[in-house]
């Protein structure tokens, strides 16, 4: 299902532009979507599941246009969403809060839509807890309800803001491989802050800063950004002021930076090859130093 | 529609906080008015069943319909409160559909303490008087009497709170329903005891003729004129007849559906 946003802006009351002319191309298959607080990236999902409307510019979903009801009915019933705060009913069950979206996406077989409840509480693995009120549920849990509700209807669009986010390691890593192995005929969009869920699970990403697209392309092609600009400094003495830290690591009585920057950050840096952080950082960094 | 009323119903009917508002108020009933307490309802003729019943349902619809307003106020805005509703309004369910579905459930669900205590106090009427039929007059002035003003109060309870904090919106009820039901016209000018008015006057004395002789007809118009010197309301207190307590639930439908479909247009507006 393959996605065509064209000149999309999004203006809201007060004049906030959270998405400004904004053109791209999502392909099927697994696709990420960085950017910082405010870069624009809930906005855009908002938008593709049709809570919002656009101020202006066009999005085809699948040959349907998003903007108008029958475009949007169409594309809402090839959809799974999980947003960034997901709600439940607390007074509900797992399985309950499941049966009751599973009927509003048209699982109307009562044998069908237990078995395909069952299944995704196995899924994410909420088969013991399925009974138990969710008002007792650990943000993780609710996580996990949230993904099995965005995956019950089988989608073809699959649409996840932040899924891991208060997920531990392992579920996090079963999660990103489950993302990854549904993506073969489907396309699921992938927001997130965490840029190895990005690094792991996507070939193709987008990276959004203030409402725009900067960069669209192979995770490659990012990670290139940082070609030739990622060092390390051993020092036991500040750390550069030259450049973009990424991490500090104690090493005896010394520390060992890694540092993002165009030229060398301190005497004796050594060369190291980038990773996607890396990439991206270099790209916000040349971002940032534009007026 | 079916799945939305369904689990409105679900979640509003384990609400502990409703029940026990509920029987506070039954209590509140019981211990201060002998209507309700006493074998004769209150009324002159307590052999008759149907007199009886038509009798509890005004005092029923007194107190009850304020913790039946009150415990709707939070319904419908408590999706987005609970940040259900990106998930609920991104499914091909239609809107229009989930909001009769949350109407109609959630009003169901708040109406069963009402319908408890109501049956329960026909039920002992029926004991006590050996009069089965009062069983069957109760069912008719239930839903003649009292379900037409619920609906209106329902809908009412679910538009208000998109306006205002659920908590005001509770305060303001309490005040409209004392100062525009409860308290008569003579006391306060108002609309209470109009054909736009939800306590059900209309059904009891135009279509059941509650303590009518025979030709007499019940004029709200006149019945408070004693002290009412401003009349502003009476252009809506026609006399009560079978046609204008028709009317009077035709009405309350009405009402109920012009404030649902508000409520439907406040949301197509914010969707954007």
């Amino acid at each position: 299902m393959n996605i065509d946003i064209s000149q999309l802006t999004k203006t809201y009351k007060g004049g906030v532009h959270a998405l400004d002319g904004l053109t791209l191309h999502i392909p099927t298959g697994m696709y990420g979507l960085l950017g910082s607080n405010g870069a624009g990236k809930t906005t855009l999902m908002r938008i593709l599941t049709g809570l919002l409307k656009p101020t202006s510019g066009t999005v085809r979903i699948g040959g349907h246009d998003i903007t108008t009801p029958d475009g949007r009915l169409a594309v809402q019933r090839a959809l799974g969403y999980l947003p960034q705060d997901l709600g439940v009913y607390p007074e509900l069950t797992a399985r309950q809060f499941l049966d009751y979206v599973a009927l509003l996406k048209g699982l109307d077989s009562r044998q069908e839509r237990r078995r395909r409840i069952a299944e995704l509480l196995e899924v994410v693995s909420l088969t013991d807890a399925a009974d138990r009120k969710v008002k007792g549920f650990s943000g993780g849990m609710l996580r996990r309800v949230g993904i099995a509700q965005a995956l019950l209807a089988d989608p073809r669009l699959l649409v996840v803001d932040e899924p891991t986010t208060g997920l531990d390691p392992e579920e996090r890593i079963r999660f990103r491989t489950l993302l990854s192995q549904l993506a073969g005929d489907r396309t699921v969009l992938l927001s997130t802050h965490i840029l190895d869920d990005v690094a792991q699970t996507c070939r193709r990403l987008a990276v959004m800063a203030k409402g725009r697209l900067v960069f669209h392309g192979d995770i490659g092609h990012l990670v290139s950004y940082a070609d030739r600009r990622v060092w390390t400094v051993t020092t036991t003495g500040p750390a550069p002021a030259v450049g973009k830290v990424v991490s500090a690591l104690p090493e005896g009585p010394a520390m060992r930076y890694r540092v993002v920057s165009a030229t060398p950050p301190a005497a004796g840096a050594q060369p190291v090859a980038p990773t996607l952080e890396d990439g991206y950082l270099a790209l916000m960094e040349a971002g940032a130093s534009r007026p | 529609m079916i799945a939305t009323l369904r689990y409105e119903f679900l979640m509003q009917v384990r609400r502990p906080v409703m029940w026990i508002v509920y029987a506070l108020t039954v209590a509140v009933l019981l211990a201060t008015g002998p209507g309700f307490s006493t074998l004769s309802l209150g009324g002159s003729d307590a052999r008759d069943a149907k007199t009886a019943m038509v009798l509890l349902a005004p005092i029923m619809m007194t107190l009850m319909p304020i913790v039946y307003g009150c415990m709707l106020a939070d319904r419908l805005v408590r999706d987005r409160r609970l940040g259900v509703d990106a998930v609920l309004d991104t499914t091909p369910a239609d809107r229009t559909g989930r909001l009769v579905g949350k109407y109609l459930g959630a009003c169901a669900a708040t109406a069963v303490p009402f319908l408890a205590a109501y049956f329960a106090r026909a039920l002992v009427y029926v004991v006590a008087e050996g009069r089965p039929s009062a069983l069957g007059w109760a069912v008719a002035v239930f839903v003649t009497t009292v379900v037409p003003g619920l609906l209106f109060t329902g809908a009412l309870a679910l538009a208000g709170p998109l306006l205002m904090p659920p908590m005001l919106f509770r305060v303001l009820f309490v005040v409209y329903w004392f100062c525009f039901v409860v308290i008569p016209p003579s006391v306060l000018p108002s609309p209470s005891y109009s054909i736009i008015s939800p306590e059900g006057d209309y059904m009891r004395y135009g279509l059941y003729r509650e303590g009518l002789a025979e030709g007499e007809v019940y004029r709200p118009s006149t019945a408070y004129a004693a002290l009412d010197e401003t009349g502003y309301f009476n252009f809506l207190r026609p006399d009560a007849t079978p046609a204008t307590a028709l009317l009077w639930a035709a009405l309350m439908l009405a009402l109920a559906l012009a404030l649902l479909a508000l409520v439907r247009l406040h949301a197509a507006r914010t969707e954007s």
